[in-house]
């Protein structure tokens, strides 16, 4: 079964293939970079939730759907998960607002939780979003451009991106400064199911570097 | 350690009244400086000195991507105000994909304090309240609170080596008159005029003291024209500040300068936000007024009748699989025992009934178990060595039986043996519980994506999909039991079942020959040795309880005795699992070992992968691996193509092998999948062909 006369050209060959993949490897980086700006279509993804299903953001064509990038073992998400994002969750899901929380950890992080130990925190939590999705790869981290746990996004009903960035006004991991905050997805969705435009499309994102796969 | 525990206690040094706040991350002091004494128009300054523990960083005033500069506020007596923070010059810190600007090692934040001539008490009490976020990979928030009697006369200079070094690194104010930012739709382009002569020709190191407008992880570019620095550096999409000037400070090895650039041209307009049109506002509002929340769930990959007619086709053909042979030879033995049509058909019902019986109970399990937060897989049960070798030794026993070696009658108690022959429905019901037993590693190929769609849907739904495979399994039996001609086609009782029953010992002899070998995969060569010594133990009780008077008092008595030494000496070496290191040793040639990320690692150098989902108790992938895995044609289009081999050893509890698996929606081996860059992964047959496995490589 095993060759060792196989071994060497393999590994020569293994090296070689790497030699000629290096400049791929770097355009395959630049997405990263490409993040989908406020205003343009919101890219299509497929994700699995935690409960094994799969999502896709197209199924949600002509509802508003939020997407929040989480991560439960980021203090400020622990922050926000003292009450406020649950609370929002049950505020707009109740109106027809498509809830998404995705978490794009790496595997390899120690932040990392299976889909069910996440599923687990998340009913804990008595959160109310539609699902809960695995990125593992972070590749719709990157499409979308997130940095931070928590980020937030509002995607329109007609698959536009009109709201990208942070949760309130206040970068703070304090749970005292939620209250004197100006939360930016209770605006920008409140504008949103009123037919307004979203007077701040963008915000600056706070809270931990998401654990992106190197 | 990451749970943001903040760090809110402090404490004061004795007579120097400086104050040090300690958290596992970071040493975080208040000091002075104020060499001529606290007086109007003289140098009062005082600051935070951070010195993180190796790896940490707190960050600048902008934190790029993501993190939180450090946040100081001042206590002061009237006639004493704090300025601005004389950030110094920071450094980029990579995070992955992203980066941050900020501090690593020892830090020094100095703040400058005017002092007006209506301050005039003898000591200067400074009181501060930080704030910062230390992060390695993980953040933590962490607070402080610092105090600092300063006297006014004579001179507070033992941190002066400290403030110098700060002054030193923190970036100087430079006029650079004509520089300017132009913006582009997708970059800026930055030219600074009137840099140091220190700087002509050197690759700089640039940071904007404005966050939010540049990606700054991505690439640029800088050039130098003449005595002009350029560079162009991408835009955020997701750019939320607009500014008419912005600070960026310039850095060359040690020196560093900071220039206020007017930005000229139009930023790109944020696209205007799409509103909701009216019909469908009125739409939004009704569901909202009938409080429905729409699920909008994606239709299922499966409906539940195709999955269930999946389950069903699958558990039939599970019969055909290798491993559950051995219990079809039992089954094979008690229908040409049996005569008469009624007792055939109570068997063949009792039969179903214990293999559904046992799938349901099975599905249960493993439905309860993962609701658990337990991370397992279809199979599972052959994954420790301890049911493995139970198993082994149920085998022993009905092989031994089925030899002649001895009868159940010879040792069982009366009331036991008789229900056991009197009771031949109990028979059939038990010998369906085994098979299911048996049965369960072998994910036949509908079984697979039946299983996988199970483990995803509300529990009702799961069990009856279990159901669908276990009737699939005994609907054979059932029908030869039911329909007379299945059952005439039969072949008549005679002295030939005999001999048929000691044959059909050497294929339950050849499953305890696998179990053994699964065992040793698990527990190494000392615990399959263990195994087969204490089988060969069993053998001779077994032999030993067949003999009569005294002969047997004695011989059993030894044979119980040296068994249970046996178990005693040797036992343990069965359930001891195998050190790691030996098992990722045991990969090698041109496989290498499956680890997480490590297909992502390789399709992101442009390779493709082909993973073998792989585990020692299952069988279909013990035959694929010696048939079209050792296939000399598939082989050489592997090395045709390039493709790197993994193969991921799920013959232990593995939590990452179960996630890879369920990610791609299965929940048992064999799996096989091709990743190529760019591309969705491909999931071949689990019956893998030749034929499929080229036809797949072809299209790389």
């Amino acid at each position: 079964m095993s060759n060792p006369s196989f071994q060497g050209p393999v590994n020569r060959r293994f090296f070689s293939g790497a030699l000629l993949a290096a400049p791929w490897a770097l355009s395959l980086a630049s997405p990263a970079f490409a993040a989908v700006a406020v205003g343009q279509d919101a890219p299509d993804f497929s994700a699995t939730d935690t409960a094994g299903k799969t999502r896709k953001l197209s199924d949600y064509k002509g509802k508003l759907v939020v997407l929040e990038w989480t991560n439960p073992g980021c203090p400020f998400v622990q922050k926000h998960y003292s009450g406020n994002m649950q609370g929002l969750q049950k505020e707009f899901s109740g109106k027809g607002v498509i809830w998404l929380v995705i978490n794009s950890t790496e595997t390899g992080s120690g932040d990392y939780l299976a889909p069910a130990k996440l599923a687990d925190w998340m009913r804990d939590k008595q959160a109310a979003a539609t699902a809960t999705l695995m990125d593992e790869s972070g590749k719709i981290g990157q499409l979308y451009g997130a940095r931070t746990t928590p980020h937030m996004y509002i995607v329109s009903p007609q698959g536009q991106l009109v709201y990208a960035g942070a949760i309130d006004s206040i970068p703070s991991g304090r749970v005292d400064d939620i209250k004197t905050a100006t939360n930016y997805v209770r605006q920008g969705l409140s504008e949103a199911l009123g037919g307004k435009a979203i007077s701040m499309p963008t915000s600056r994102a706070y809270g931990c570097s998401i654990k992106y796969k190197a | 350690m990451a749970t943001g525990a903040s760090a809110q206690f402090s404490f004061t040094n004795k007579a120097s009244g400086a104050a040090v706040v300690q958290t596992d991350q970071v040493r975080a002091e208040l000091l002075a400086w104020a060499p001529d004494g606290v007086e109007p128009g003289k140098p009062v300054w005082v600051g935070l000195q951070l010195a993180h523990v190796p790896e940490w960083h707190t960050y600048w005033k902008n934190s790029g991507d993501s993190g939180l500069p450090t946040v100081l506020e001042w206590t002061l007596p009237a006639g004493v105000s704090a300025g601005d923070i004389a950030w110094p010059t920071p450094k980029k810190i990579p995070i992955g994909t992203l980066a941050n600007y900020g501090y690593e090692n020892t830090v020094l934040l100095p703040v400058p304090l005017t002092v007006s001539p209506a301050f005039g008490a003898s000591q200067l009490t400074v009181k501060l309240k930080a704030a910062w976020l230390i992060c390695k990979k993980e953040c933590i928030p962490q607070e402080g609170e610092f105090a600092l009697q300063i006297p006014v006369k004579g001179s507070t200079a033992s941190s002066s080596s400290e403030f110098a070094a700060a002054f030193a690194a923190s970036p100087k104010p430079l006029a650079g008159s004509g520089s300017q930012i132009e913006v582009g739709p997708k970059s800026i382009q930055v030219a600074l005029r009137g840099l140091p002569a220190a700087f002509q020709g050197k690759t700089l190191e640039f940071y904007p003291e404005t966050g939010s407008v540049i990606e700054p992880a991505a690439p640029w570019q800088q050039a130098w024209q003449g005595a002009v620095w350029t560079a162009q550096v991408p835009l955020s999409a997701q750019r939320s500040e607009s500014p008419r000037v912005m600070p960026l400070v310039l850095a060359f090895e040690k020196q560093a300068v900071r220039i206020e650039t007017p930005v000229k041209g139009d930023w790109p307009a944020v696209a205007a936000a799409a509103t909701v049109p009216p019909p469908l506002e009125a739409a939004l509002k009704a569901n909202a007024v009938l409080g429905a929340v729409p699920t909008g769930s994606s239709p299922a990959p499966l409906g539940l009748v195709a999955a269930l007619l999946g389950a069903l086709l699958g558990g039939m053909i599970l019969n055909l699989m290798p491993c559950v042979f051995p219990v079809l030879a039992i089954k094979v033995v008690g229908f040409a025992q049996e005569k008469s049509q009624a007792a055939r058909l109570a068997g063949g019902l009792a039969y179903t009934a214990g293999v559904l019986l046992s799938f349901i109970a099975l599905g249960a399990l493993l439905l309860g178990l993962r609701a658990a937060g337990e991370q397992l897989g279809w199979g599972f049960q052959l994954q420790s060595p301890a049911v493995v070798a139970a198993l082994a030794v149920l085998f022993t026993l009905i092989g031994l039986n089925l030899a002649g070696l001895f009868e159940f009658g010879n040792f069982l108690p009366s009331r036991v043996a008789t229900l056991q022959s009197k009771n031949p429905v109990l028979n059939a019901f038990l010998t369906g519980v085994l098979a299911t037993a048996i049965a369960s590693p072998c994910t036949a190929p509908f079984m697979g994506a039946s299983l996988g769609f199970a483990l995803g849907l509300p529990a009702a739904q799961a069990l009856a999909i279990f159901a669908a495979i276990g009737l699939g399994m005994a609907l054979p039996y059932l029908a030869a039991s039911a329909v007379p001609a299945v059952a005439r086609a039969l072949p008549r009782p005679g002295a030939w079942m005999v001999t048929f029953r000691q044959l059909m010992a050497f294929p339950m002899f050849a499953t305890v020959a696998w179990l053994v070998w699964v065992l040793g995969q698990q527990s190494g060569i000392d615990g399959a040795g263990a195994l087969l010594a204490l089988l060969v133990l069993l053998a001779l009780v077994l032999w030993s309880l067949t003999l009569h008077g005294r002969t047997r008092t004695v011989a059993a008595t030894l044979s119980i005795a040296l068994g249970t030494i046996g178990v005693w000496a040797v036992g343990p070496n069965i359930i001891k699992p195998l050190e790691p290191a030996a098992l990722a040793a045991a990969t090698s040639g041109r496989w290498q070992a499956w680890e997480p990320g490590r297909v992502e690692q390789l399709t992101a150098q442009g390779q493709s992968v082909f993973v073998d989902f792989t585990a020692a108790w299952c069988v279909t992938c013990q035959y694929n691996k010696t048939t079209t895995l050792s296939n000399a044609e598939v082989l050489a289009d592997i090395d045709a193509k390039n493709v790197a081999l993994l193969r991921a050893d799920w013959t232990r509890r593995d939590p990452a092998i179960t996630a890879a698996l369920a990610q791609l929606g299965r929940s048992g081996v064999p799996l096989y999948v091709i990743y190529k860059p760019g591309r969705a992964p491909v999931l071949l047959s689990e019956i893998l062909s030749v034929e499929d496995v080229r036809a797949e490589l072809a299209k790389l």
